[in-house]
C-alpha cells in the first residue's frame, strides 16, 4: 500500500515531463540544426560583395564583380594586367597579327592546363566562342563576338532556322532526325563560315570583319574566356520542341567546373559565400598570392560596413550606406594630419596605400579604412533627342541648341559638392580621363549660364512679354521639362532636384521631376518617355568606342534616341584607320563634337566607387582608372618584408588613384 | 477515446483534401500578381542591355511570351502531375531561377528555408520563454512596478522597428564586442548557437510582446477566476496555483496566437535576415519580387503556403489535446 503514492507521483513527474518532450527534443533539434552548418575554414584573403555572381558561366556574364572573379577563375588568350591595364600574355605565349589588321594568330603556351590537368587548347577556345556566339546561350556580350568575321550572320542563320524548325515542328512535320540535321547543319556553318580556326591545338586563328584596334583588350574580357568543353557538354541537351539547345547549368557548380585560372571554386552557398582555392595545374603560381579567396556576400550596405568593422574581412569592394560621404571626409581629416609625409612620399614615387599604411593609427574623428577611386564610368543625364514625345506632342530637345543651353546651365561643381558630396570628377565628356593610353584630354562645354540663355535665344526661346517666363515666337511657353529618374538611390533624386532648381534660375524654364522605381524608370526610358532622364554608363573594354558607340544610331543602349549619320560616319571612317595614333585623334574630335555641339546627353562627374579596406593591412590594389582589381595579386601585408620594401624605397606604378 | 480519434482524424482528411485547393488558390494569385510587376526579368535594372533577339530567345526558352502556357506548365512541373505523367524528369520542379541562371528554385529553397526555419524556431521559443516570464510576473501583481516594467518592454518589442533593433545590437555586439553576430554558423557548436541567438532575439521580440500581453491578460483573468479561490483556500500556496492551474489556461490563447505567428517569424524574417546577413530565404523572396524572378516568387509562395497550411493544422491538432472541450 505504502509504494502506490510513489508510483502516482513518478507516473505525474512522467507526464509532466512527457508535456515538455516535445519542447526539449525542439530546442535538440534546433541546436544540432544551427550548429551543424559550419562556415568555411579561414581564408588568406577574405572580401565582401553587395551581391553574388548570378552565374559563373564566363559567356553569359555582364555584372563587374562577376568579372572580377572570373579574371582568377579562367584565363583568357591575353591577361589585362591591374595595375597599368596592359596586355600581357595569358594562355597565348605570343601572337601576331597580319599586315591588313584582320588576322590574328595566336599560340597557346604548352603548359596551359585545367584545374583537372587536361591541356587547354585552341578548340576549348572555339568551343566557348561559338557558345557566345549561339542565340540559344543568349548571351549579353554576343554583341562583341559579331566584329569575327560569319559571327552575326552565323547568329542570324542559326535564330532563322530555329524559327523555321519550331513552325515545322508545330505543324507536325518535323522529327528526330531534323533536330540531329538541324545541329549538324549548325556545326558545320560555324566550322567553314565563322573566321574562328583551329589548324592545331596550340593555334587559334581568328579572321575580323574589318581591322579592330583593340581586339587584344576584348580578348582579355572574360566572356572571351574558354570553357572546358567537355564538362560544358556532358549537360546540354537538344530540346525536341524549339530545336534549341538547352544548357543546364549545373557545370558551374564546385566540384563539377573544370577552371583554367589561378583559382578554382570549391565551396559556393548562393547570396552567401564562395571559396576559391588555388589551381595546382595553373602555370602562373608565381603571380598568385593568396593560397585561398573567401568572397562573402552581404547585400545590406550597413552590415556589410558592420562586418568589416568587426575584423574578419580584408576588403569591402563597394561602400554602399549614404554615409560614405562622411567616411570620406575622416579619411581626408587623417591626411591632412600627415599632409606633408604623404606629399613627399608621393614625390618619392612611392604607392598611397604603402605611405599611408605606414603612417600612425588613424585618431577620432580619422579614419584610413575607406578610399574613393573615380571608376571607369560616367554619371550622366540623357536628353531626349527624339522629334516628338509619344502622345506626338513636340520635343524641343530635338533641337541641338536647347541640348546645349541646359548643358550650359548647370553648375556641376556645385551638384558634387552640396549634392553628390563624393568628392567625383566633373566630367564634360564621356570618356574618363587617363582611362585609354594614347587617347588625348577632350573638353566639352563648361558651366555658362549667359551663354545658356544665348543658346535659348537662338532657338527662339526668351522672355517677350516680361512676365518672368520664355516663350517661343508664337507666345507658346517653353513646355514644362519631365525630369525622369529612378527612386533606387536618393542621389537621382537629389541631382534631378538641384537641376531644375538651375535650369529654372538661369533659363527661367519650369521642370518637373518624375521618380520612378527602376523598373518602371527603365520601361519609361525604352519608350523614350521621358524629355531628360538620369543616365550612366560603365565603360567594357579599353578604347573610346566603348563609350562613343553608345550614341550610334540603332545602338540597343542608345536611350537618347539620337540619331546623326555624321556621328556613325565618323565612327566608321576612324575604325578602318590602322594607324593607331591617328584614329584615336579621329575619335577625339568626334567626342569633342559630340559634346561641344551635338550635346546627346549631359555628361556629369565620373563615378567615384569607394572601397573598405587597411592599408595597413592589405597591399596590391591597382588605382588605374579603369578600376580592374586582380584578386591573385592582393595580399596581406607581411610586416617584415613590406619593411624591407619600405627601405628600398619600392616605386610602383600607382596610376590615378586619388589620395 | 475512440471518438477523440475520429475527430483527429476527420480533421486531418478534411485538412488535406482543403490543402491543394488552398495552394491552388494562392499559386493563381501570385502568378496573377507576379506577371502584373512591370519589367523584364531577364534585363537587368541598371546596365547594358542584350540584344533584342537575345530577349526574345529568352522569353521563349522560359515560356515568358505567354501566360497560359508558363502558368499550366508551371503548375505541372512544381506539383509533379508532370512528373507522374513522364514528361517531365523531376518531381516538384520549381523551375530555373530567372535572375540566377546557376540555381534552381529548388536549390536556393534547399539552402534558404533550413536556415529561415531554424531561425524562425528559435525565435518563437525565445519569444515563449520571455513572453510567459513577462507575462506571468505581470498577470501576478497588475499594477506593481514590475508589471508596468514588463508592459513598457513589450510596447518597445512591438514598435520598434527590427531593422533599428538589429543594428543596434550589430554595433554594440559585433562591434563593440567583436562577438560573432554577423552571418550563420560557426566552428563551434557554442558559436553557432551565439551567432543565431541575436538575430533570433530580435525576430522574437514584437511576438515575445504580444504573447506576454495575452499571458498577462489570461493571468488576471483566471487568479480572479472562482476554482483559483477554491484552490487558494484549500491551502495550495500561490506560486503553485498560478503555474499549476491559472497558467495552464492563461495559455490557451496562447497556442491558438502560436501557429499564425510561427507562420509570420518563417516568412517575415527578411529584414532581420538582411541586417544580420543570416543566408535565408527571405532576401531571395524580396529580391525575386523586385526582380520580377517569377519563378523564384512562384516556387517561394507554394512552399511557404504549404507550410502555413500545415502549420495550421497543427495547432489545430494540438488544441484539441490540450482542450478537452473540443476533444
Amino acid at each position: 500500500m505504502g509504494s502506490t503514492p510513489k508510483v502516482a507521483d513518478a507516473a505525474r513527474i512522467l507526464r509532466d515531463v512527457r508535456l515538455l518532450a516535445p519542447f526539449i527534443l525542439l530546442v535538440v533539434a534546433l541546436a544540432a540544426a544551427i550548429s551543424l552548418d559550419r562556415p568555411l575554414p579561414p581564408a588568406d584573403l577574405v572580401i565582401i560583395e553587395r551581391s553574388d555572381c548570378y552565374t559563373l558561366d564566363p559567356q553569359r556574364m555582364s555584372y563587374q564583380h562577376e568579372l572580377r572573379r572570373a579574371r582568377v577563375i579562367y584565363e583568357t588568350l591575353v591577361n589585362l594586367r591591374a595595375v597599368d591595364c596592359a596586355i600581357v600574355p595569358g594562355v597565348a605565349e605570343r601572337w601576331e597579327c597580319s599586315p591588313d589588321g584582320r588576322t590574328w594568330t595566336f599560340h597557346l603556351r604548352d603548359d596551359a592546363r585545367w584545374s583537372n590537368g587536361d591541356p587547354v587548347t585552341s578548340r576549348d577556345f572555339a568551343y566557348a566562342w561559338r557558345r557566345a556566339l549561339l542565340p540559344d546561350t543568349a548571351a549579353d556580350y554576343s554583341g562583341l563576338f559579331f566584329e569575327i568575321k560569319g559571327g552575326k550572320a552565323f547568329f542570324t542563320q542559326r535564330d532563322e532556322r530555329l524559327k523555321k524548325y519550331a513552325e515545322r515542328r508545330k505543324a507536325g512535320t518535323a522529327t528526330l532526325s531534323d533536330l540531329e540535321q538541324l545541329w549538324t547543319e549548325t556545326v558545320t556553318d560555324f566550322e567553314t563560315n565563322v573566321g574562328i580556326k583551329t589548324p592545331d591545338d596550340r593555334t587559334l586563328v581568328v579572321e575580323l570583319e574589318t581591322p579592330l584596334a583593340y581586339f587584344l583588350d576584348i580578348c582579355a574580357f572574360p566572356p572571351f574566356a574558354p570553357v572546358h568543353s567537355a564538362t560544358v557538354e556532358k549537360f546540354v541537351t537538344h530540346d525536341p520542341t524549339t530545336g534549341r539547345i538547352v544548357q543546364r547549368h549545373d557545370w558551374t557548380k564546385p566540384g563539377m567546373i573544370v577552371t583554367n585560372g589561378a583559382y578554382t571554386p570549391t565551396v559556393w552557398r548562393y547570396k552567401r559565400d564562395m571559396r576559391l582555392e588555388r589551381n595546382p595545374y595553373y602555370w602562373n603560381q608565381a603571380a598568385t598570392e593568396a593560397d585561398s579567396i573567401e568572397c562573402r556576400t552581404i547585400e545590406n550596405p550597413n552590415t556589410g560596413v558592420l562586418a568589416f568593422e568587426s575584423g574578419g574581412a580584408d576588403w569591402l569592394t563597394d561602400l554602399g550606406p549614404e554615409y560614405k560621404s562622411e567616411m570620406l571626409a575622416e579619411r581626408r581629416a587623417y591626411l591632412a594630419r600627415f599632409r606633408a609625409d604623404v606629399d613627399a612620399g608621393l614625390a618619392r614615387g612611392g604607392d598611397i596605400d604603402d605611405i599611408v599604411g605606414a603612417l600612425p593609427a588613424p585618431g577620432s574623428g580619422e579614419r584610413r579604412d575607406v578610399r574613393g577611386f573615380d571608376a571607369f564610368g560616367t554619371d550622366f543625364f540623357s536628353f531626349n533627342c527624339r522629334e516628338a514625345l509619344p502622345g506626338g506632342k513636340p520635343n524641343p530637345f530635338h533641337d541641338a541648341r536647347v541640348r546645349r543651353a541646359f548643358a550650359l546651365a548647370v553648375d556641376k561643381q556645385q551638384l558634387i559638392d552640396r549634392v553628390t558630396r563624393l568628392g567625383e570628377r566633373v566630367a564634360s565628356t564621356l570618356v574618363p580621363p587617363g582611362s585609354i593610353e594614347g587617347y588625348p584630354l577632350v573638353e566639352g562645354l563648361g558651366f555658362d549660364p549667359s551663354r545658356a540663355r544665348e543658346e535659348l535665344q537662338a532657338a527662339g526661346y526668351e522672355d517677350r512679354d516680361g512676365d518672368g517666363i520664355i516663350e517661343n515666337a508664337q507666345g507658346e511657353r517653353f513646355p514644362t521639362v519631365d525630369i525622369l529618374y529612378s527612386t533606387a538611390s536618393p542621389r537621382y533624386q537629389n541631382l534631378a532636384l538641384a537641376m531644375r532648381d538651375m535650369w529654372k534660375r538661369e533659363l527661367r524654364v519650369s521642370a518637373e521631376c518624375r521618380g520612378k522605381d527602376s523598373k518602371l524608370y527603365k520601361e519609361d526610358l525604352k519608350k523614350g518617355n521621358f524629355m531628360i532622364a538620369r543616365g550612366g554608363w560603365y565603360g567594357d573594354y579599353g578604347d573610346p568606342t566603348t563609350w562613343l558607340d553608345l550614341q550610334r544610331a540603332g545602338n540597343g543602349n542608345n536611350d537618347r534616341g539620337y540619331v546623326n549619320p555624321k556621328l556613325d560616319e565618323m565612327l566608321d571612317t576612324a575604325r578602318l584607320e590602322t594607324n593607331a595614333a591617328k584614329r584615336l585623334a579621329m575619335l577625339a574630335e568626334c567626342e569633342r563634337w559630340l559634346f561641344t555641339e551635338e550635346m546627346p546627353l549631359l555628361p556629369l562627374c565620373n563615378y567615384v566607387t569607394v572601397y573598405m579596406y587597411d592599408p595597413s593591412q592589405l597591399a596590391g590594389m591597382s588605382g588605374h582608372p579603369r578600376l580592374e582589381q586582380d584578386l591573385s595579386s592582393l595580399h596581406r601585408r607581411d610586416a617584415a618584408k613590406d619593411a624591407q620594401d619600405a627601405t628600398r624605397g619600392a616605386a610602383r606604378d600607382t596610376g590615378g588613384g586619388r589620395p | 477515446m475512440s471518438a477523440e480519434r475520429q475527430t483527429i482524424a476527420s480533421l486531418l482528411t478534411q485538412r488535406l483534401v482543403q490543402l491543394p485547393l488552398i495552394v491552388l488558390a494562392v499559386y493563381t494569385v501570385t502568378f496573377l500578381l507576379a506577371w502584373s510587376i512591370p519589367g523584364n526579368p531577364l534585363e537587368s535594372p541598371e546596365g547594358r542591355r542584350p540584344p533584342a533577339e537575345i530577349v526574345e530567345a529568352m522569353q521563349k526558352q522560359y515560356k515568358l511570351d505567354d501566360p497560359v502556357a508558363f502558368y499550366f506548365d508551371y503548375l505541372g512541373k512544381a506539383s509533379g502531375v508532370s512528373w507522374l505523367m513522364g514528361t517531365h524528369p523531376e518531381p516538384f520542379d520549381l523551375g530555373p531561377s530567372l535572375k540566377q541562371p546557376d540555381w534552381s528554385v529548388n536549390e536556393i529553397l534547399g539552402t534558404g528555408l533550413p536556415v529561415s526555419i531554424s531561425l524562425g524556431l528559435a525565435a518563437m521559443l525565445i519569444a515563449l520563454s520571455i513572453g510567459l516570464v513577462a507575462g506571468t510576473i505581470g498577470g501576478l501583481r497588475p499594477g506593481s512596478t514590475s508589471d508596468y516594467l514588463t508592459q513598457l518592454l513589450a510596447i518597445i518589442g512591438i514598435s520598434l522597428p527590427s531593422f533599428v533593433i538589429g543594428s543596434a545590437i550589430l554595433m554594440f555586439f559585433a562591434v563593440k564586442l567583436r562577438a560573432p553576430a554577423i552571418g550563420w554558423g560557426g566552428e563551434t557548436v557554442f558559436e553557432s548557437l551565439v551567432r543565431a541567438s541575436f538575430p533570433a532575439f530580435t525576430l522574437s521580440l514584437p511576438f515575445a510582446a504580444y504573447i506576454s500581453r495575452l499571458v498577462r491578460f489570461g493571468m488576471i483573468e483566471e487568479m480572479s477566476s472562482d476554482y483559483i479561490r477554491t484552490a487558494r483556500a484549500k491551502g495550495l500556496p500561490r506560486w503553485k496555483v498560478a503555474l499549476k492551474h491559472a497558467l495552464k489556461n492563461a495559455f490557451l490563447p496562447v497556442l491558438s496566437y502560436l501557429g499564425p505567428a510561427t507562420a509570420v517569424a518563417l516568412t517575415g524574417s527578411f529584414v532581420v535576415e538582411k541586417v544580420f546577413a543570416v543566408p535565408g530565404v527571405g532576401q531571395h523572396f524580396v529580391d525575386g519580387v523586385l526582380g520580377k524572378d517569377i519563378t523564384l516568387v512562384m516556387g517561394v509562395v507554394l512552399v511557404y503556403s504549404t507550410l502555413m497550411v500545415v502549420l495550421n493544422l497543427a495547432v489545430d491538432v494540438l488544441y484539441r489535446f490540450v482542450d478537452p472541450r473540443l476533444g
